[in-house]
């Protein structure tokens, strides 16, 4: 790899360049940085949360390239010349996301620590499938565990956002 | 401002403004922005990573440890063991103090601490901990807690020999008459397994000296418990020791106790006097563990012969792990939420708390109470179908009723329980379900349960109120700030308390704001365990709102010039109650009154406490259980269960509590859909396994520990609440998010039996528990029985 | 957590990164999506070390687009190159059209995110018992092709295992492409059985392909997943399904002898017995499903 350099401890670090929320950054790291922990440390984007480091809980949801995947399972050099979108670019200048606002309005976050994976998992969805069922939104967070609510809420939450009702919601 | 006489209007009075109503979360904008900070998420300056290295023997002489290779890692700023630390031990109750900061001289489950390092970086710490050499010798371990008391077993703890931890004996009434005078007696074992909290978020505490203060960051469920240990363990004033707690992901009882990450980071950021970051991993966790205790659950019942219950035996073994933490409360809770439900004079309850070398266990959700309800539930379905009694009924039978004592003392004040019972079986359809049958291997079961809305007693006996709170309004009037050291877990109490502090005050919710958990912005308040927060803190936010109230109206009395005693204030407007007029005594809006109190008189502070009264009985233990006001719910369940397979659906779950008057009926939602994820996990998926022979957890992530994922919630739930009111409560409110969690295995459990006839007595219920049970059915074999341990060796007392 | 330092190589050709193999030997791993050797290189807390240590050096293979479509060659089949992700697969036409069992199949594996960076090449090569895709990729009579310095070979998919995380392609050998054949095969599918309905490990997972004609089955694949240390098919079923009327008593049978042909372990997800049971039942649904569904 070109942009590779070889410190005085022998250990290689690699200029990568990532385009986040829509600005490009330029760092040196180390191979084994993972994704999240660039984007918390490098850049201080404390919003991707670390949960298990094993890509079973969702936590670290970002979208690359548009995708969700678990940032924890990336190597930030496997991402040099990728677009990655974090929780903190899906809100505009002129206010929340609507799925942001759908999460407040009914109740699904408590603790908040999966919310931010969990609206990355629903942008995905949304964006590519704006009237899901209920099933499908289930499918689609099945991969962010949520200690605290029992997904009810959220799943009602993303179906609002979607425009629709949740039929299985008991009042 | 035109008049609102709506405001006077008598027919609206009750009327409340703000409570009990699904506002949103106060911290909601914040948590979906990403822009909340954790603690794992703060960073300062010259901040250094801490990590403690753990034992990877279950049971082992500590003979020597050489730091040497890890000092001389580029990065390394400092490595301590057991020399370096306060070696005075430490415990979240006073009642045994067992834990030191870093093993003295021996280890005692696989995971227990043993140094510590603080370097430039986490990968670093790893590095670190790897280059400590440590010599051990390892001992005979105690894993099977069942055998932990027999004679020959090595002590895990010197002090207390034969492995007990907890010993209770307690007993009520006349149980040999009442077994005597019985129709019917049953008996049955239980089992229980070994469950983790496992919020999503980790352990994490950041220490940092300023000459003899310490400030800890910390994920805490407790400020003020926290603030008192760490200031007993390095002998500091209270008032040197800050405790700060950031947003918190999840505790459900696992993070109300140091860790260990708070004292030896103190330790590490006073050597290095630099901040120190100490965190935990997933696997840490669960080598830290404080879950669910597993047990063993002997109950034997007598009734007459419709089913009323005339006495109860309960007999109990857990398995407490390596060290006390909470689990001589969880001994007591066992037994004593038991007589709860159910109406019941004669009852004796006898239990060991055993030492393993084993993670030690703690509180969680539905402190003590899941496992032996999920007990008591099933055994009562058993007796019913023993009698031919229908299950609701036998509920029913002996549902408590309110304003009654029970056996062990425990004051109920209200309980509808019995409208709870009746409003489930009309929601699932019960009865007629139970006429006409259901289809083949479907099946409905129904469970009860009760909790506490906040300890009677605190965790370390003291005087101070339960809770206490401040408000403090903006100058001009334009918002209100609650201060206090309560702990919003993501069960929303910063929300509750705003909205009972804006219904106090007469003010708006939306123009609350809220200061929780730093104990040196709020006054004392012990924080977020027991259900405690929204009857006890409520109470504090509720007095201190009446106390900004009462200022704002003599202020505005006088601007009016009327008593103050004729004004009343409701969504920021001052008003005469009496007086109406186009022009005169026109209502005053907060701002205005505010405004003109602070230019004269200075900050307007209002403020609030709550001290629970005496509570229980005088026995010994009588303290654990008691509390002010107690939550009751039931709950069924349908299930299908897959005969070739095993594999379960849940097709339906239903829920009913009577929590009092809600204050915010959306997050009451959250919390029972929460608990019923929780209770049902535990009953198909969740338990930590350990090695047998080694102590080594088998899965110690979420791969391998299964919370539920979306796709596993049953399709229909239907949760709602009865009409209540608990006039000892503040607006009459009482608990939900954990008593929801009692019921739940019980009603999953009777639901399985309903449908394919086998009984499961053990939890988790596997799928391939249910196969085998559905196997052995078939090929007409007894179920594998479940034996009660014999009593420890070293037992004071041996009851059977 | 942490993972060791090492090397990162991104070659922009498949030549290059068999040159980089060949040289580095030993010393190097390929990383496709890094869903499996990642999670498994790290170290928790000291007493949770990591299950697979990373080599000093790590070969993606990022750059090699050609690896990653999934297409039709006429006269060979449809070819996967080995880069497609889990979730190219679900959402793959071509697939959903040929063999909506092989997207079924990836459906089912571990959650959303980690389809979408998960490779069939990665879960070929990790060859991990309970992998989701060998079972319905055998059953219907994969090959792969494998490439190196000294040239490629190609051989059957059910070759490439050899023990729990063991396979044949050596440390010079990259898995460029699944090829399914074109099927007389009338209908196929996988099913899974996990404790947990999403991100759950097999317990048992069965794959089948059946070749159906007036109600009589004349030819079979059955492979069950996770009930032995590498996928396997279960020839005597297979052979004893062949030539004979489709009729429950026949499927159940079928379930009976399957279930006699694995050799699972004991674990905390499951006990031999249950597995080799679920190997009956899932053998049996499989079967009905794939006679019924009429499609493969």
């Amino acid at each position: 790899m070109q942009n590779a350099v070889k410190g005085k401890d022998g250990i290689t670090r690699y200029l990568v360049t990532i385009k986040v929320n829509g600005d490009e950054y330029t760092r040196i790291v180390k191979a084994n940085t993972l994704l999240v922990n660039f984007l918390r440390d490098e850049l201080d984007l404390t919003g991707t949360k670390r949960g298990c480091e094993l890509g079973d809980c969702g936590s670290c949801t970002v979208l690359l390239n548009g995708k969700p995947v678990d940032s924890c399972l990336v190597l930030a050099v496997e991402a040099d010349g990728q677009e990655v979108t974090t929780i903190e670019g899906v809100a505009g200048v002129d206010g929340l996301d609507k799925i942001q606002e759908e999460f407040i309005k009914n109740g699904g976050l408590q603790c908040g620590y999966c919310t931010p994976g969990m609206i990355m998992s629903a942008k995905a969805l949304l964006a590519k499938n704006p009237k899901p069922t209920e099933k499908e939104v289930r499918e689609a967070i099945a991969g962010n565990l949520c200690r605290c609510t029992g997904y009810v809420l959220i799943v009602k939450s993303i179906l609002a956002a979607s425009g629709q009702e949740m039929e299985t919601y008991y009042e | 401002m035109s008049l609102l006489p709506e405001y006077r209007d008598p027919s609206k009075k009750k009327e409340y403004a703000v409570i009990g109503k699904s506002k949103p979360k106060i911290d909601g904008p914040e948590k979906v922005t990403g822009a909340a900070k954790y603690c794992g998420d703060l960073k300062f300056p010259n901040m250094l990573y801490g990590k403690m290295l753990t034992s990877p023997y279950a049971h082992a002489k500590i003979l020597s440890i050489d730091t040497s290779e890890a000092e001389k890692i580029p990065g390394v700023k400092a490595v301590i063991t057991h020399k370096d630390v306060p070696s005075k031990k430490y415990g979240i109750s006073p009642a045994r103090w067992d834990e030191n900061c870093l093993c003295i001289d021996k280890v005692r489950y696989v995971g227990d601490k043993v140094a510590a390092v603080a370097c430039v970086d986490e990968e670093t710490c790893y590095k670190a901990l790897a280059a400590i050499k440590v010599e051990y010798e390892p001992l005979p371990a105690v894993l099977d807690y069942r055998h932990a008391g027999d004679e020959g077993m090595p002590n895990i703890h010197e002090e207390y020999p034969g492995n007990i931890n907890t010993e209770i004996h307690q007993e009520f009434g006349d149980l040999k008459k009442a077994f005597e005078e019985a129709y019917y007696v049953r008996k049955d074992v239980f089992q229980g397994q070994r469950a983790y909290q496992s919020p999503i978020e980790a352990h994490c505490a950041i220490s940092m000296w300023n000459g003899n203060k310490l400030t800890i960051y910390s994920t805490t469920q407790s400020t003020h418990y926290f603030q008192y240990y760490i200031a007993r363990e390095f002998d500091l004033k209270m008032g040197d020791v800050r405790i700060i707690k950031p947003y918190i992901g999840g505790g459900f009882g696992g993070k109300l106790e140091p860790t260990g990450l708070e004292f030896n980071g103190a330790v590490l950021a006073k050597i290095t006097g630099r901040p120190v970051k100490m965190f935990y991993d997933r696997a840490d966790m669960f080598y830290h563990n404080r879950g669910r205790h597993q047990g063993t659950y002997e109950l034997t019942t007598a009734v007459d012969k419709n089913g009323k219950i005339l006495g109860v035996h309960a007999n109990f073994i857990l398995d407490g792990g390596a060290y006390t933490s909470l689990g001589i409360a969880t001994a007591y809770y066992a037994g004593a939420l038991l007589p709860l439900t159910y109406e019941f004079d004669n009852y004796k309850f006898d239990m060991y708390r055993m030492y393993t070398n084993l993670p030690a266990c703690g509180a969680q959700r539905g402190h003590g109470a899941p496992q032996p309800k999920y007990a008591f539930e099933s055994h009562l379905d058993n007796i019913a179908r023993d009698l031919g009694i229908d299950p609701l009924e036998i509920r029913l039978v002996n549902a408590r009723k309110p304003y009654t004592t029970t056996v062990n003392s425990f004051d109920i004040q209200s309980c509808e329980l019995k409208a709870c019972l009746e409003r489930v079986a009309e929601l699932s359809d019960w009865r007629k379900k139970k006429k006409e049958g259901m289809p083949k291997n479907t099946g409905i079961g129904i469970a009860t349960g009760a909790f506490v809305s906040g300890a009677g007693y605190p965790i370390y006996r003291n005087d101070w109120p339960d809770a206490s709170c401040m408000i403090r309004m903006n100058e001009d009037g334009t918002s209100a700030t609650v201060y206090n050291t309560t702990v919003d877990l993501g069960q929303g109490s910063d929300t509750v308390i705003c909205q009972m502090a804006a219904e106090a005050m007469g003010y708006r919710y939306e123009n609350m704001r809220i200061i929780s958990g730093d104990t040196e912005a709020g006054p004392m308040d012990f924080g977020a365990y027991s259900s405690r927060q929204t009857l006890m803190s409520g109470w504090a936010a509720k007095r201190a709102g009446e106390d900004i109230k009462r200022q704002v109206l003599n202020m505005a009395a006088a601007m009016m010039g009327l008593p103050p005693d004729d004004l009343d204030a409701r969504d920021g407007i001052i008003f005469s109650k009496s007086h109406h007029h186009p022009t005169k005594w026109q209502p005053l809006t907060y701002e205005e009154v505010v405004s003109q109190y602070c230019k004269l008189y200075g900050p307007l502070i209002g403020k609030g406490m709550y001290k629970v009264h005496a509570t229980g009985g005088t026995f010994k233990g009588a303290a654990v259980g008691t509390s002010p006001a107690y939550s009751f719910c039931v709950q069924a369940a349908e299930v299908k269960v897959d005969e070739e397979t095993g594999e379960i659906e849940v097709l339906a779950f239903y829920d009913v509590h009577d929590c009092g008057q809600p204050i915010n009926p959306m997050l009451i939602k959250g919390q029972v859909h929460g608990a019923l994820y929780m209770g049902m996990a535990e009953t198909y998926w969740e338990e930590v396994h350990f090695d047998p022979k080694t102590g080594v957890c088998l899965n110690p992530t979420l791969g391998g520990y299964l919370l539920p994922t979306a796709l596993d919630m049953p399709k229909i739930i239907k949760n709602e609440i009865v009409d209540s009111y608990e006039i000892v409560a503040p607006w009459g409110v009482k608990e939900v998010g954990e008593g929801s969690t009692n019921p739940t295995m019980g009603c999953f459990r009777n639901a399985i039996v309903d449908a394919v006839g086998v009984t499961i007595n053990s939890t988790p219920i596997t799928y391939e528990k249910v196969w085998r049970a559905l196997k052995d059915k078939k090929e007409g074999k007894q179920p594998a029985e479940i034996k009660m341990p014999p009593p420890p060796a070293n037992a004071a007392v041996k009851p059977y | 957590m942490y993972i060791p330092d090492f090397e990162y190589y991104a070659p922009d050709s498949l030549d290059e990164a068999c040159q980089m193999l060949a040289q580095f030997g030993g010393r190097a791993k390929v990383l496709a999506g890094g869903t499996d050797i990642l999670p498994k290189a790290k170290t928790f807390s000291p007493i949770a070390p990591p299950q697979t240590p990373l080599p000093e050096i790590l070969v993606s293979l990022k750059n090699l687009e050609e690896l990653k479509k999934i297409e039709y060659v006429p006269g060979k089949g449809v070819v996967i190159g080995a880069l497609a992700t889990h979730n190219d697969l679900v959402n793959s036409e071509l697939l959903n059209k040929k063999y909506m069992s092989i997207s079924e199949a990836a459906h089912q594996m571990a959650n959303n995110q980690v389809r979408n960076r998960g490779t069939v090449g990665g879960n070929l090569i990790n060859a991990v018992p309970s992998a989701d895709l060998p079972p319905i990729l055998i059953a219907l009579n994969a090959s792969i092709k494998l490439v190196s310095v000294d040239g490629e070979r190609v051989l059957p998919l059910e070759e490439l295992f050899l023990d729990v995380c063991v396979t044949c392609c050596t440390e010079k050998e990259i898995l460029t492409e699944v090829v399914i054949p074109d099927q007389k095969m009338t209908g196929s599918n996988y099913i899974k059985f996990g404790a947990r309905r999403s991100g759950a490990l097999a317990i048992a997972g069965v794959a089948v392909a059946v070749e159906v004609e007036n109600n009589v089955i004349k030819d079979a694949r059955i492979v069950a997943g996770a009930v032995a240390p590498t996928p396997i098919r279960t020839k005597k079923a297979e052979d004893f399904l062949k030539g004979k009327e489709v009729t429950a008593e026949l499927l159940e049978e079928a379930g009976v002898i399957a279930s006699g042909e694995c050799k699972p372990i004991t674990d905390i997800r499951g006990s031999a017995e249950y597995r080799t049971n679920l190997v009956r039942v899932l053998t049996k649904r499989a079967l009905r499903k794939a006679i019924d569904q009429g499609h493969v």
